[in-house]
């Protein structure tokens, strides 16, 4: 690289690469089982991280620097999977919606009030449930329409599966995010300013 | 980090990878094109070809395409609930055609192949003023640090059974994620040291 970079573009590169190491470590992190056996990956609560903490452009792209990583071949995702033969999977929807998600959880974070860090808190939470799981599942259930082709009303019910799951997530997604605002009272949630 | 690409080498791992992804990209939306049961299968007896000349490349990726074999099985047995055979076939065909295509793809060419191919595909969007050689710094910090991090996953986890005597799960995510953020404004100070201007 030879041009130079400005303080505020380096500061995104380091947080765009840290975050999308983050989100591989997470699908390395073997699945929780929850106690109606129910299990956790991590990675789609990854997405909701990437939108709270990082904002919208920034958390879309960590998410994308991830995706074209998996896309290589490198075996990121939960269960060691990667390569190009996931994104033709039925599952693909939810996959390609990942940094999309990101983007949409970010906007609401950088919308939403903040100040104390309950308060942070509980706009992470409304961001993840309407980025992280409404939007994402959305896009899921159109991968599910698209590849599978799964009737729309079938595969809407084949999702809410998961949707339980991904509720536990979003509250996760919360206390990390009040975890942050303690340990780091100036971090910007949602891309702010700094 | 490891990657699904196999060492052991093959046909197609002599094909230069911006030939094989064309060929993956063509292939592909053929396949998504097609809609006859009789066409698909021929596609399928196809790939099953393709597979099996690949031989013991194919390892690395046996356990992946088992899910992927299974996931079109699933996605075959709901049609034939709901009383659609054609659909059946297609739907799965075109499922297991086109992620046998990716996984043999991704077993013949290394990783870094394919960004040199994503690269030059991005090359061109130099001229609206965006920087497609930070893709590849980016990456290579996301690769330095995905190790970085796992080991500080295990670290938070050995310090919290030795505390409790049970695995640390998910309470370990905040810990992690500020420590991230903490190693990410360092990183961002080393990077503007070295190429800000």
């Amino acid at each position: 690289m030879t041009a130079a970079v400005s303080r505020n573009s380096s500061y995104s590169m380091a947080l765009v690469a840290l975050f999308a190491a983050l989100m591989a470590v997470m699908g390395l992190i073997p699945k929780i089982d929850l106690p109606l056996g129910v299990p956790i990956t991590l990675q789609s609560l990854g997405v909701m991280l990437a939108g709270c903490l990082l904002g919208a452009r920034r958390g879309f792209q960590a998410l994308l620097l991830f995706l074209v990583a998996v896309a290589a071949g490198l075996p990121l995702l939960a269960g060691g999977r990667g390569g190009i033969g996931v994104f033709m999977a039925p599952s693909a929807g939810y996959l390609v919606g990942y940094a999309l998600a990101a983007g949409v959880t970010g906007a609401l974070m950088r919308l939403l009030p903040q100040g104390t860090p309950m308060r942070t808190a509980l706009s992470a939470f409304i961001a993840s449930v309407l980025g992280g799981l409404v939007f994402l599942h959305a896009m899921g259930i159109a991968g599910l329409v698209l590849l599978a082709q799964m009737p729309l009303e079938k595969a809407f019910f084949a999702d809410l599966v998961f949707v339980p799951g991904d509720l536990v997530k979003c509250v996760l997604c919360a206390v990390v995010v009040h975890t942050v605002a303690k340990a780091l009272p100036d971090w910007q949630f949602g891309g702010r300013e700094r | 980090m490891g990657s699904l690409y196999s060492e052991h080498l093959t046909w197609l791992h002599r094909w230069p990878a911006g030939r094989k992804l064309a060929c993956m990209a063509i292939l592909g939306t053929l396949l998504f094109l097609l809609s006859a049961p009789w066409a698909l299968a021929a596609a399928g007896a196809g790939c099953a070809l393709l597979w099996c000349s690949l031989g013991p490349a194919t390892r690395v990726a046996r356990r992946l395409m088992v899910s992927v074999l299974v996931a079109a099985g699933l996605v075959a047995v709901f049609h034939l609930w709901l009383g659609r055979p054609d659909v059946a076939a297609v739907s799965a065909l075109r499922l297991a055609c086109a992620s046998t295509l990716g996984v043999a793809l991704t077993v013949s060419t290394r990783p870094t192949d394919l960004l040199l191919v994503l690269d030059g595909l991005l090359a061109p969007l130099a001229r609206l003023g965006l920087r497609p050689e930070r893709w590849s710094l980016q990456l290579a910090l996301m690769l330095r640090f995905t190790e970085h991090f796992f080991v500080q996953w295990r670290r938070l986890d050995d310090a919290h059974r030795l505390r409790t005597g049970r695995p640390g799960g998910l309470r370990l995510i905040a810990p992690l994620t500020v420590q991230m953020l903490q190693t990410a404004r360092r990183v961002a100070d080393a990077l503007y040291a070295r190429l800000g201007g």
